[in-house]
C-alpha cells in the first residue's frame, strides 16, 4: 500500500511539472500574474511529493518490503536497522530519488527565502527547475523506478543485503553531505542562469548567491573529506585520495566553486569579472552533471560506478541542453556583463583572487584532462590508455603549492594597487619566519626533499601571514576597547567573512600538513603466528592471538597484536580483523570477505593494520603494516575548512569586510 | 584587452599545452599506462615494462604458495585467451574464481608479474534479481 502511495507520488510530481510549464507559457501570452503564483505553487507541489514518495521509500525499506526489487537488492533481514535508512542512496534508483528529494528541499527554501527577495527571477527560475526537475521525474518514474515490483516469477526469501564496505557510520554520513553540496549547485545554475536571463547580474545577486555558495561549497568540502575518510578506515589500502575518475568528478565542481567564492569578492567590492562569475557559477552545475554521467554511464570504469541501468545517454542529453542553454544566454548577453573598468595592477589584492582563480581553474583542467583522456584517446584511435596517480600528482602538485603560497600573499596585497614599501613591509615576517623554519629543516632532517621541504615553506610562509592579519586585527579592536577579551569578541563578531575565510585557510594548510606526511610513508607485509613477532619501522609486531566470532551478519577472526617500541615500551594493542559477510549462506559463492582495520593514531602518525588472510590449519596470520605520518592533519584540516566557512556564511549584524 | 588577463589566459594555455603534450604527444609512460588486451600480449615476443589488463579469473586456476600465502599465481582470461599471472601482496577481499580483476605490472615471457591487483566490486550489488530464483 504505501509502496503505492511512493509510486503515485511520483507520478503525481512528473504531472505537477507537466503543468508548471503550461501555467509559466500560459503567463507568457497573457501577462496574468495568476498564472506566476500558479507555476510556484505546483512547483512546491511537485517538491512535497517528492518528499512523500521519499518517505513512501524509506518505509519500504524500513519494514522490508522484498517485493520491492530495490528493496531486495540493497537490504535483507539482517541488515542493521541504520543501514536500512542508508541503503536509500545505496543503489541506482534509490539514490536519484534522494537526488530530487534533496533538490526539493533546497527548492523550497530558495523559493521562500531567495525568491521573495529577488522576484524579478521568478518567472525564469520556475522554468529552469522545471526542466531539471523535469528530467530527474523523468529518470524516477521510467527508467530508475524505485518502486518497481519484483518480477512475479521470483520469490524473496531474504533480500540481497548492503554491501558491507558501505556498512560503516562514514559512508553513511559521506554520500548525503556530497549530495547537499552537488545538488546546491543547482540552485547557482538556476539563480545564475534566471539572471543573467533577465540581466539581474548586479549587487543583490553576488550577494545572495555568495550566501548559497558558501554553504553548498562547506558541504561540498566537507563530502570530499569525508568520503576520503571512509576510504582511509574501510578500504584498506592506506591512503585517502586516489584520482579515481569519481573522486575526480567530486573536485572539479570543487575547484570551480571555490574559484568563484573567491572572483564573486571582486564583483561584491568592485562591481567587476561579472562574465567571470556568471561562467564559474553555471560551469560548477555543469561540472556537477558531467560528474554524474561519468559515474553513472559506465564509460568510465570506477570502484564507485553505478553500472546497471544505462542512464548515460539521457544525462548526456541533459548535460548537453545545459551547456547550449548557458552558452546561448551568455553569448546573447554577455555585452551587458562587460564592465569599462579592469584590473590593471599584478600586485593588488584583485590580482591576488585572479591568480587563485588561474590556479584553480588549471587545476581543474588538469583533473577534467586526466578524466577525460583514456575516452578521448580510445575514441581517437582505439587505444585505452589509463592515467595513473603519477600524471595528477605530478601535474597538480606544484600548482598545489603555489595556491599555498599565494593563501598567505592574498591578505598582504592592498586593493586596487599594493605599493613596494607596503610590499616589502608586509612580506619580511613571513619571508624571514619560512626562512628560519627552511634552515632548520636542511639541517636536522636526514634527506633533502625538495617538494616537502618547499610545501614546509608555504605552510610556515601562509600561517605566518594569516597571524599577521589577525594581529592587525586584534590590534586595531584592542587600541579602541582596550580590554582583551572584549577586543577578542568584536574580531570574532565583526568581519565575519573575512575572518571565516582565514580559518579556511588555515584548515587548508593543516591539509598540507597532512599531504606532506604521504612523501613519508612507508609499508610491509608479514606473516605471523600468534606468539611469533616482527620488526618494522623502529617497532615490534607480536601477535598475541586470534580469535573466530559469530556475529549476527558475519563471522570474525580477531587478531590481538601488541606494539612495542625500540626500547620495548608498550605502545598499543592493535585488533585488525578479516570478517566474512553472509557466512550462513550454503552457496560459499555468496560468502564475501572483508578485511575490518585498525589504525593506532597519534597526531605525529598513524599504525595503519590490515588482517589480510588467515589459515586456520596452520594458524598462519597475514599482514599488511603501514606507518602513515601526519595524518591526523588533514581532518583537522577538514574539521578548520568547515567551522571557518560556517563562521563566515553565519549572519553579521555588522559586516564593515 | 589588459596585460594583467593576457599574461593570466597565457599561463593558463601553456599549462594546457604543456598537459597535451606529456600525455598525447610524449606518451610518458610514467603518467600513462596502455591498456592491453590477452590476446594482443599472448603473440607479444617482447617484455613490456608497465601493462594494464582487465580480465576474469579463471576458474580453477589460483595457486597460493603454502610457505609464503601471500604469493599468488593464476590464469586471467578474456574469453578464449589467457594469460599467466604472478602476484606478491594481499589480495582484494573479492579476488576468487571469475572475479574481476584489473593487473598493472610488467609482462616478460608470457606472464606478468602484477604490481597492483584490483577487484571490481561484487556484482551481486548491482545485479539484476530477474535472473535469480530465489535469494
Amino acid at each position: 500500500m504505501v509502496s503505492q502511495i511512493g509510486s503515485l507520488a511520483l507520478s503525481i510530481a512528473s504531472g505537477l511539472i507537466l503543468s508548471t510549464f503550461f501555467f509559466l507559457i500560459y503567463y507568457r501570452l497573457t501577462k496574468d500574474k495568476l498564472f506566476i503564483d500558479l507555476s510556484e505553487r505546483s512547483i512546491i507541489a511537485t517538491c512535497l511529493s517528492i518528499v512523500l514518495a521519499t518517505i513512501c521509500l524509506l518505509n519500504e525499506l524500513l519494514i522490508s518490503n522484498f517485493n520491492l526489487q530495490y528493496v531486495a537488492q540493497y537490504t535483507s533481514y539482517e541488515t542493521p536497522m541504520f543501514y536500512k535508512v542508508t541503503s536509500l542512496w545505496a543503489g541506482q534508483a534509490g539514490s536519484l530519488l534522494f537526488w530530487t528529494f534533496i533538490m526539493s528541499v533546497y527548492t523550497l527554501i530558495y523559493i521562500f527565502f531567495t525568491l521573495n527577495k529577488i522576484k524579478v527571477l521568478k518567472y525564469h527560475s520556475y522554468f529552469i527547475f522545471a526542466i531539471i526537475f523535469g528530467f530527474f521525474l523523468f529518470l524516477s518514474n521510467f527508467i530508475a523506478n524505485p518502486f518497481e515490483p519484483v518480477s512475479p516469477d521470483i520469490i524473496v526469501q531474504n533480500g540481497n543485503g548492503l554491501n558491507p564496505l558501505l556498512q560503516n557510520v562514514t559512508m553513511a554520513i559521506h554520500p548525503p553531505i556530497l549530495y547537499l553540496g552537488f545538488i546546491g549547485t543547482t540552485i547557482l545554475f538556476v539563480m545564475t542562469l534566471s539572471a543573467l536571463i533577465v540581466n539581474e547580474i548586479n549587487y543583490q545577486w553576488v550577494k545572495s548567491i555568495r550566501s548559497w555558495a558558501l554553504i553548498v561549497w562547506t558541504f561540498l568540502s566537507a563530502g570530499i573529506i569525508l568520503g576520503g575518510y571512509w576510504a582511509y578506515q574501510e578500504l584498506g589500502w592506506g591512503g585517502y585520495w586516489a584520482w579515481d575518475p569519481v573522486e575526480n568528478s567530486s573536485l572539479m565542481p570543487w575547484f570551480l566553486l571555490t574559484a568563484f567564492i573567491h572572483s564573486s569578492i571582486i564583483q561584491e567590492k568592485r562591481g567587476l569579472l561579472k562574465t567571470w562569475n556568471v561562467l564559474l557559477a553555471s560551469l560548477t552545475y555543469i561540472f556537477v552533471i558531467l560528474g554524474t554521467f561519468i559515474t553513472r554511464s559506465g564509460i568510465i570504469s570506477s570502484v564507485h560506478s553505478f553500472t546497471a541501468e544505462s542512464l548515460g545517454p539521457l544525462f548526456f542529453v541533459f548535460l548537453c541542453t545545459l551547456i547550449l542553454l548557458t552558452m546561448f544566454w551568455f553569448f546573447k548577453h554577455y555585452h551587458l556583463l562587460v564592465s569599462e573598468e579592469k584590473i590593471k595592477s599584478f600586485t593588488s589584492r584583485e590580482g591576488g583572487f585572479l591568480y587563485n582563480n588561474l590556479l584553480l581553474i588549471t587545476m581543474c583542467f588538469i583533473v577534467l584532462w586526466g578524466t577525460l583522456f583514456p575516452i578521448i584517446s580510445e575514441a581517437w584511435n582505439g587505444e585505452k590508455i589509463h592515467i595513473g596517480q603519477n600524471y595528477f600528482n605530478q601535474l597538480n602538485v606544484p600548482i598545489g603549492i603555489f595556491l599555498l603560497f599565494l593563501m598567505g600573499i592574498g591578505p598582504l596585497l592592498s586593493w586596487k594597487k599594493t605599493s613596494s614599501s607596503t610590499l616589502i613591509s608586509n612580506f619580511k615576517i613571513p619571508m624571514i619566519s619560512s626562512f628560519i623554519i627552511g634552515s632548520l629543516y636542511m639541517v636536522f632532517a636526514d634527506e633533502f626533499r625538495f617538494y616537502p621541504f618547499v610545501t614546509l615553506l608555504g605552510i610556515i610562509f601562509t600561517l605566518t601571514a594569516i597571524s599577521i592579519e589577525f594581529k592587525k586585527s586584534f590590534d586595531s579592536h584592542y587600541s579602541k576597547d582596550s580590554s582583551f577579551f572584549k577586543a577578542i569578541f568584536n574580531l570574532l563578531s565583526q568581519n565575519r567573512h573575512k575572518n571565516g575565510g582565514y580559518i579556511v585557510h588555515i584548515g587548508i594548510t593543516l591539509l598540507f600538513v597532512g599531504f606532506v606526511g604521504r612523501a613519508f610513508e612507508v609499508e610491509r607485509e608479514f606473516v605471523l603466528k600468534p606468539g611469533e613477532q616482527t620488526y618494522f619501522a623502529n617497532y615490534n609486531f607480536i601477535l598475541n592471538s586470534v580469535t573466530t566470532e559469530e556475529r549476527n551478519n558475519h563471522l570474525a577472526a580477531i587478531s590481538s597484536m601488541d606494539v612495542t617500541d625500540e626500547s620495548n615500551t608498550y605502545i598499543t594493542t592493535l585488533y585488525p580483523e578479516k570478517r566474512i559477510y553472509f557466512y550462513r549462506n550454503p552457496d560459499t559463492e555468496k560468502h564475501q570477505p572483508h578485511s575490518e582495520l585498525d589504525i593506532y593514531s597519534t597526531m605525529n602518525k598513524d599504525i595503519y593494520s590490515v588482517f589480510s588472510s588467515y589459515d586456520s590449519d596452520t594458524k598462519e596470520a597475514y599482514f599488511k603494516i603501514m606507518i602513515n605520518p601526519l595524518v591526523n592533519w588533514v581532518w583537522i584540516g577538514g574539521i578548520m575548512i568547515v567551522l571557518g566557512s560556517l563562521f563566515a556564511f553565519w549572519p553579521s549584524s555588522s559586516r564593515r569586510d | 584587452m589588459n596585460k594583467v588577463y593576457t599574461s593570466l589566459i597565457l599561463v593558463f594555455g601553456l599549462v594546457v599545452l604543456w598537459t597535451i603534450y606529456l600525455t598525447n604527444i610524449r606518451e610518458d609512460k610514467n603518467l600513462t599506462v596502455r591498456y592491453y588486451t590477452i590476446k594482443e600480449l599472448t603473440v607479444e615476443e617482447k617484455s613490456i615494462n608497465k601493462v594494464k589488463i582487465g580480465g576474469l579469473v579463471k576458474p580453477n586456476s589460483i595457486d597460493i604458495n603454502e610457505s609464503n600465502r601471500l604469493e599468488v599465481w593464476f590464469y586471467v582470461y578474456q574469453g578464449e585467451d589467457s594469460l599467466k599471472v604472478y602476484y606478491n601482496g594481499t589480495r582484494p577481499d573479492l579476488f576468487k574464481d571469475d572475479a574481476e580483476v584489473v593487473i598493472s605490472g610488467k609482462f616478460d615471457n608470457n606472464l606478468i608479474t602484477a604490481t597492483e591487483l584490483q577487484t571490481k566490486c561484487a556484482s551481486r550489488y548491482e545485479g539484476d534479481l530477474k535472473n535469480i530464483n530465489s535469494i
